[in-house]
């Protein structure tokens, strides 16, 4: 699969145009809030979500190797214990408890990564598709005994999630949640950039190539795989504690379900599985899809969905990164004049057909 | 405690399930275990065959019993295409891509079953009555009898498919060693597409039978993808004794377990004996190790 895999000495971010990019969508991202309706923020938080959704579960899929598909348990344990935590009568836990909201969303990532941390021993005693069957069982079972917990969860009905930020005169709610998801993106973002760019990175991307020859070599395959995972895990639970205090409404269903799992993986195979810009632009294109398709073909757009990421898998395996590598990166880099390798292989390989031949 | 009449009833049930669940399993099995991918929309394709059954059904009242062969049919023509249009991009590509383009199909069958549909569960009617015979300690119901002796027909039909015809010897042949059987003269792309089109067919029968005694709803694919992989996990990747056997464990537990623990956990409990499973002994109860190479 070493198609599917970039160049860790890219120096994607100290390519300063690149830089100067980057900065100019921070900026226009920050000013959002202020400038649009509330709708439009509310669709970019969204986007933002599904950053760190796409972004958290490639550290997993992308580069450790490991197709997960039970992303969702994560991003709805972390949703349900920010939950719990600032709004605990409603879940039966004693008032005194109550947290902010920005304490409570970060324990809730830090539970999901502690399920992890829990889970991943056992859970990667099994791999390739025992690996991928097995996260989706797990995940289901999560949902379902959640869905019976009517005491913890609301059941079917769920509940309304405590969100007085106690700053209403000044700013609306949703405006909060919109800067602090930007920034827990923006975070997600770097910390995920130093692992995949440093020796963890390195390790990820050897047990993905070969697992037994990295293991000879003495790389720990489980070692780097938790590692992958419980930092995924981390990301995938502060994502879905944000969302739950962004739409203020919580259920087993809108949160656990499977849906979250095909949202994070339709993203990453869009923008380009184990490359590193690839589920932000992933992202993008999925928010435009999910809500442009949705007004214009209505119901069909989930066939949509699943008809792209099929002909992207068999037809574009690089995703959307590999097309705007072609195009613009590389010739970016060319002006640059720092980048030697990429323009040996980077531009057959993302060559359709010749990735369609391969066999 | 729970009345020692209504264990025998949830057993009796159980095991008649069960051989509608080892149908399911078998076109999994046979896919996993000479292909080598897990077919992602197996429980979707099922959901498609339960869906021809209850249309064939409400359209002209014809008995799913017969809708059933409409439905294996269909996705017998449906795997055909499958492994000719997209599978034969991606078979033996490693794991990633396979799985994540029978992801996309999973993703594309929920969406036309929900738009042709609607979210509403529906069922079929077998067009017998529900009454049975009384046992005595259990009463057997005609419908769920019915199914369950078409499900170890079908059973045993694929096993004399696999054992006596020329194409189930070379399939079998494919899936001990896919090198020698291409050296033998066997065209393996071929028994590739046929077994493809074996095993989504037996998803369709199956899915035909569970529409006679389950209400069906476009969601259900995930459920019984999960079902259909904990049996062959259960049974062994290719055992066909195995699977029937570990159809019924899974049917026998999972009433069971709705029965102590209330029907909120019949589906908990059958994930749970898998994951058990497949983390304890992922060969299988009664398996010998994988079919593939």
């Amino acid at each position: 699969m070493s198609f599917l895999e970039r160049h860790p000495e890219e120096p994607l971010v100290a390519n300063r145009r690149l830089q100067a990019v980057l900065g100019v969508v921070v900026l226009a991202l920050l000013v959002v809030p202020f400038v649009t309706t509330d709708a439009l923020t509310g669709l970019v938080l969204t986007g933002l979500v599904f950053v760190m959704l796409g972004v958290s579960w490639n550290l997993l899929a992308g580069y450790a190797g490991q197709i997960s598909l039970g992303h969702a348990a994560f991003f709805g344990m972390g949703a349900f214990v920010a939950a719990w935590l600032t709004t605990p009568s409603a879940a039966g836990f004693p008032a005194s408890i109550q947290l902010p909201i920005l304490v409570a969303v970060v324990l809730g990532g830090l539970a999901a990564a502690l399920i992890a941390l829990v889970i991943g021993p056992v859970i990667f005693r099994l791999s390739g598709h025992y690996f991928a069957i097995g996260t989706l069982a797990l995940a289901a079972v999560i949902e379902l005994v959640m869905l019976d917990q009517r005491s913890l969860t609301g059941g079917s009905t769920g509940y309304y999630v405590q969100g007085d930020l106690g700053l209403n005169e000044f700013v609306s709610h949703g405006d909060v949640m919109f800067l602090l998801t930007l920034v827990a993106t923006i975070v997600t973002i770097a910390v995920t950039y130093r692992i995949v760019r440093g020796a963890g990175g390195l390790g990820m991307k050897a047990i993905h190539d070969d697992e037994e020859a990295a293991s000879s070599l003495g790389v720990n395959p489980l070692k780097y795989k938790m590692y992958a995972f419980v930092v995924s895990s981390f990301f995938a639970g502060l994502a879905g504690g944000l969302y739950g205090h962004y739409t203020l409404y919580i259920n087993p269903e809108s949160t656990l379900a499977v849906t979250w799992t095909i949202d994070s993986l339709v993203i990453v195979i869009l923008g380009g599985m184990g490359t590193f810009a690839g589920p932000v632009l992933g992202a993008a294109l999925f928010l435009l899809l999910d809500t442009g398709l949705a007004a214009i073909v209505g119901s069909v757009a989930t066939t949509i969905e699943g008809a792209l990421i099929i002909l992207f898998i068999i037809y574009l395996p690089q995703g959307l990164y590999g097309l705007a590598e072609d195009y613009f990166i590389t010739d970016v880099g060319k002006s640059g004049g720092a980048q030697a390798p990429k323009s040996t292989d980077a531009t057959p390989e993302t060559d359709p057909d010749i990735a369609a031949d391969e066999d | 405690m729970v009345a020692g009449e209504l264990v025998s009833q949830s057993i009796v049930n159980g095991i008649l399930l069960g051989g509608i669940y080892a149908v399911a399993a078998l076109g999994l099995s046979l896919v996993f275990g000479i292909m080598d991918i897990v077919n992602l929309a197996h429980g979707h394709m099922l959901m498609v065959g339960a869906y021809v059954a209850i249309l064939v059904f409400a359209a002209t009242g014809i008995t799913p019993l017969v809708g059933m062969f409409l439905a294996m049919g269909l996705l017998f023509v449906f795997g055909i295409v499958l492994q000719k249009v997209l599978l034969k991009h991606v078979v033996g590509e490693g794991i990633e891509q396979p799985i994540i383009v029978l992801f996309g199909l999973a993703l594309i069958l929920q969406n036309i079953g929900q738009l042709v549909l609607g979210g509403d569960a529906r069922t079929a009617d077998l067009g017998i009555p529900g009454d049975g015979i009384d046992l005595g300690f259990a009463f057997l119901s005609l419908p769920r009898t019915v199914t369950f002796v078409v499900a170890v027909v079908l059973i045993g039909a694929t096993w004399a498919f696999l054992q006596y015809t020329k194409t189930g010897q070379a399939i079998r042949a494919t899936a001990q060693n896919r090198k020698a059987a291409r050296y033998m003269g066997i065209d393996t792309d071929r028994i590739y597409v046929i077994t493809l089109a074996v095993g989504t067919a037996l998803a369709g029968a199956a899915g035909a039978l569970l529409s006679m005694l389950f209400p069906i709803n476009p969601f259900v694919g995930w459920s019984y993808l999960l079902k259909a992989f904990a049996v062959v996990v259960l049974g062994g990747v290719g055992s066909i004794l195995g699977t029937l056997v570990g159809g019924v464990i899974l049917g026998v537990s999972e009433n069971l377990g709705a029965l102590y623990l209330g029907g909120g956990y019949r589906n908990v409990v059958s994930l749970l004996i898998f994951l058990g499973v497949l983390l304890l002994k992922p060969e299988g109860l009664f398996g010998s190790g994988g079919g593939g190479e």
